[in-house]
């Protein structure tokens, strides 16, 4: 039996050192049935076999591991550690071969820590490998998805940013595996790290990726994230902002009525009473706390008393405490002060509070727009405006000198049918 | 004869489909009831012929009990005198009596002195009046479908035309409105002149007005307005005419503005529309409208200084002082004199249902038009001006500062209104920032989606086990972090 075994091991290293990969893909996918079975041998075989050099072999030999069925605790410690390894040590170069089989382990891998609780041991590996597997890093991976729970179910949020903040141009096939659900969620869970860090713009608009997915079917992902969508829409407009027109059908007619009680509170939010906010929400409680958003409810009623003091700015010059806590419908002019302090000191409002006669005074926004840092900061935001443009811009080119659109365009209007998903015309429609 | 009742007939028209929803608006405010009304009824009624002062008399009835069975009484004696409509006859009626015994029982806690003449004029239901006029009508139908159809086989178009208008007179006679209707549109094929296409046009838009279909009068209104006519004389009856209803079918929709316009170009000494409003209803519906949504120039312009208009106002003195108080800025004697007339005006069927709004939107103006030429103003003297406290002007004012009608803010410590002087500069970079960032929200998201779509993923129905469990503990386990 070891034999089939040694040749393998002869085979793979053969077959790298000539760079011939593909083949020794091939090769590898069809020994899976000779390595189950010999499966007490493995740790020999992964003994044997370079990381470096044969990256191949070595994520042949953890995939069928990972298959086993291993219920010893240490062996799959040795497992874990193995993999840790060599999510390290491996040639990138390799790897990227047989990225659906990487990805395949690193699901694995991430969902047997997950099972023994080891959140936080999973999360520096898991940069690695995102990070030898993509091409550019603007590349979207299904291994995103597996980092960003680790990183949430482990309350480190940190690591997730790197990849996060980074907006992805391109999405890796893996061979056809990548699942529409990896993509749901790492934007779902991507959503909630933002929310968590409090840094609502870019939580929404990580729903709003979820929520706007091409979708014939109703996901499940996709009407939790909804439901983030409202409440954190919500905390940072103060009302549901409108999704854009390619939003798919299925979110109109499946998913919305499924979140009546959201738009319940969507709909009292408007109105900008906090009486009223109060009875939908605990009417309405054991739905928030079985969807495990009770906390971002809590910081809607929080926000509207916020928003209600920045309409009071709009109107008044000067309010008392007093009548300010009576308009906002807060308990007394202590709260009220308490809420228009912090909203000072969060840059949220300008004002000043006169605690000898108990009177706000509004101010009006002192930016006047002619500061260096201000002009430093319109620079940049120019200069992003500017890369977008050209990023587009490069699309287009793309596509205009892509054969097939070519063919597609200068021939007969008939075959234009199918697939035309990659032409231009779409995407100046959107 | 026609046995389907009067009101039925408006409600279940089957042609008109838009009929109820248009009533829908209406509908929310008719629940009401006027204690303090001031009109002299016998004047009232006699500036209406028809069904106009029928159905205005029945409004009257409906949301007044002071007038309630004088209104039914005069009602029921012009059924009697000019129509055959039994139906309509039988149920005013029957209101009648509900209406007299309820007062009766009241008089007689209260005083002795109307219940003779109460009772002596309730006479039981006048059977034989009902038979001989049903009789009648049905004898006139027949004779007039007959002659129709004379005409018909004879094709003689001008006889078929007349037949038809005669056909429809009578219905409408009847109450049969929407047979009525049906009458004098078919006669739209007959006719030969442009005359005689004003003429089908004005029917139906009377028919239609009385069926509350406002589309329908709007459509015919152009319909008429465009047919060229030479005869100058006509010409300016005609388009008085047309004008009242144009207003009418705007102020029923709320566009309150349109409906002044029309209003306002009515000419006094051709407004002769007995059948559907009075020279004094086109007066008060034109100086509301326009108060309510002129601003102080076009006022000027159109209203105050308008020499045919001017007649008009003549005929209501206290809207004409109500006009004048306004543009002379003293809005506390303005309001005063508003609010005078406002139980009159819940009795007039048409603007009844828009005397809220179009007071709510008089005072909002008169808000901002005072406040327009200061940089300051004190609030307590505004609050004087407007016969108001000072606190609920505040909360009035708020509102209005919210909406973006006026421009200001208020000194809630000193009791003073300011003038916001808005720094241009500052807006426009903080549009440009605004307008930036989400130009490159809107674009990364189109950039991620083409991706998207170049690797043809979308969300399908799963292979059924396994994606669904996943994705509820997944979501459920991690979402706890987010609640810290």
């Amino acid at each position: 039996m070891a034999t089939a075994l040694e040749q393998y091991v002869t085979m793979v290293q053969n077959l790298s050192a000539s760079g011939n990969l593909t083949q020794l893909c091939d090769f590898i996918n069809k020994s899976t049935d000779m390595l189950t079975k010999n499966a007490s041998h493995l740790d020999n075989v992964f003994g044997t076999l370079d990381m470096q050099q044969t990256s191949l072999g070595v994520l042949g030999v953890l995939c069928v591991k990972y298959n086993l069925p291993l219920s010893n605790t240490s062996d799959i410690d040795t497992l874990l550690v193995q993999t840790t390894e060599f999510l390290s040590k491996c040639n990138g170069e390799q790897v990227r071969y047989a990225t659906d089989s990487y990805a395949e382990l690193c699901h694995k891998y991430a969902q047997t820590l997950i099972d023994r609780k080891m959140y936080s041991s999973g999360i520096a590996p898991l940069s690695q490998a995102i990070q030898k597997i993509q091409i550019h890093p603007a590349q979207l991976t299904s291994i995103h998805a597996n980092l960003c729970q680790l990183c949430l179910l482990s309350k480190n949020l940190k690591p997730a940013l790197r990849f996060l903040d980074i907006d992805i141009t391109e999405i890796s096939r893996e061979g056809g595996r990548f699942d529409a659900k990896d993509y749901l969620l790492h934007y779902y869970y991507g959503g909630m790290i933002y929310t968590a860090l409090k840094n609502y713009d870019r939580a929404l608009y990580y729903f709003e990726v979820v929520v706007t997915t091409p979708s014939v079917a109703v996901s499940h992902i996709m009407m939790e994230a909804y439901k983030k969508f409202i409440l954190v829409s919500l905390i940072l407009h103060g009302k549901i902002i409108n999704l854009p027109q390619y939003t798919s059908q299925v979110l109109k007619r499946y998913i919305r009525p499924l979140c009546q009680p959201y738009l319940d509170l969507a709909s009292v939010y408007a109105q900008n009473n906090l009486a009223d906010l109060r009875t939908t929400l605990t009417k309405h409680t054991e739905v928030f706390n079985r969807d495990n958003n009770m906390g971002l409810v809590k910081q809607c009623q929080t926000s509207m008393i916020k928003k209600n003091i920045q309409r009071l700015t709009k109107t008044f010059l000067t309010l008392s405490l007093t009548d300010m806590a009576n308009r906002v419908q807060l308990s007394g002019p202590k709260e009220a002060e308490n809420y228009v302090l912090h909203m000072i000191e969060d840059g949220e409002i300008f004002a000043t509070i006169n605690q000898k006669d108990g009177m706000v005074r509004f101010h009006d926004n002192p930016e006047k727009y002619s500061s260096p840092n201000m002009l430093l900061e319109l620079d940049k935001e120019m200069q992003r405006c500017i890369q977008l443009d050209s990023k587009l811009r490069e699309m287009d080119r793309e596509i205009t000198v892509n054969p097939q659109y070519v063919q597609k365009s200068t021939g007969s209007h008939e075959d234009d049918m199918p697939g035309t998903s990659t032409g231009p015309g779409k995407i100046q429609a959107y | 004869m026609p046995m389907t009742s009067f009101f039925q007939a408006s409600a279940l028209e089957p042609m008109q489909v838009d009929v109820v929803e248009e009533n829908q608006n209406v509908e929310e405010e008719q629940n009401y009831l006027v204690e303090n009304a001031s009109i002299d009824l016998e004047h009232y009624a006699s500036q209406f012929t028809g069904l106009a002062r029928l159905n205005r008399l029945l409004f009257i009835a409906e949301h007044c009990n002071s007038l309630k069975v004088e209104a039914l009484r005069m009602a029921l004696n012009y059924t009697m005198k000019t129509t055959f409509n039994t139906t309509l006859y039988q149920l005013i009626h029957h209101k009648l009596e509900i209406a007299t015994s309820g007062s009766r029982g009241g008089a007689s806690s209260s005083g002795q002195n109307n219940l003779p003449d109460v009772a002596s004029a309730i006479n039981s239901v006048d059977t034989q009046w009902v038979e001989v006029t049903s009789k009648k009508a049905a004898l006139k139908l027949e004779k007039l479908d007959t002659d129709l159809k004379n005409y018909k086989s004879n094709s003689i178009k001008e006889s078929i035309r007349r037949g038809h208008d005669d056909l429809g007179d009578h219905y409408l006679d009847c109450g049969d409105l929407s047979n009525a209707l049906k009458c004098y549109s078919r006669a739209r094929d007959y006719c030969t002149s442009p005359k005689h296409v004003v003429n089908m046009c004005l029917n139906v838009i009377k028919v239609s007005v009385y069926l509350q279909n406002w589309s329908h009068v709007q459509s015919y209104v152009n319909k008429a307005e465009v047919t060229p006519d030479n005869n100058k004389e006509a010409y300016q009856s005609i388009s008085s005419r047309l004008k009242c209803a144009a207003g009418l079918a705007d102020l029923a929709t709320r566009k309150y503005k349109s409906a002044a316009k029309y209003f306002l170009q009515v000419n006094f000494d051709y407004c002769d529309f007995p059948e559907l409003l009075s020279p004094s209803n086109v007066a008060t519906y034109g100086a509301l409208c326009a108060l309510a949504t002129f601003d102080r120039k076009e006022l000027q312009v159109n209203v105050i200084s308008s020499s045919s208009f001017k007649q008009f106002l003549e005929l209501e003195p206290q809207l004409r002082d109500i006009m004048s108080k306004f543009y002379e800025s003293k809005y506390a004697s303005c309001l005063t004199l508003l609010t005078e007339i406002k139980d009159n005006l819940l009795l007039d069927m048409y603007v009844a249902p828009h005397v809220n709004t179009l007071y709510t939107q008089i005072r909002n103006r008169a808000l901002c038009q005072y406040f327009s030429p200061y940089l300051s103003a004190d609030m307590r003297k505004m609050a004087e001006a407007f016969n108001t406290s000072v606190n609920a002007l505040e909360d009035e004012l708020m509102q209005l500062i919210l909406d973006g009608q006026i421009k200001a803010r208020i000194d809630s410590h000193n009791k003073i209104l300011y003038a916001k002087d808005v720094d241009q500069r500052s807006t426009t970079f903080e549009k440009a920032i605004l307008m930036g960032k989400e130009y490159q929200r809107r674009t990364k998201a189109l950039i991620l989606r083409s991706a998207v779509i170049k690797i043809q993923l979308h969300v399908k129905s799963p292979p059924r086990e396994g994606m669904q469990v996943e994705m509820s503990i997944a979501p459920a386990s991690a979402s706890s972090v987010v609640r810290n």
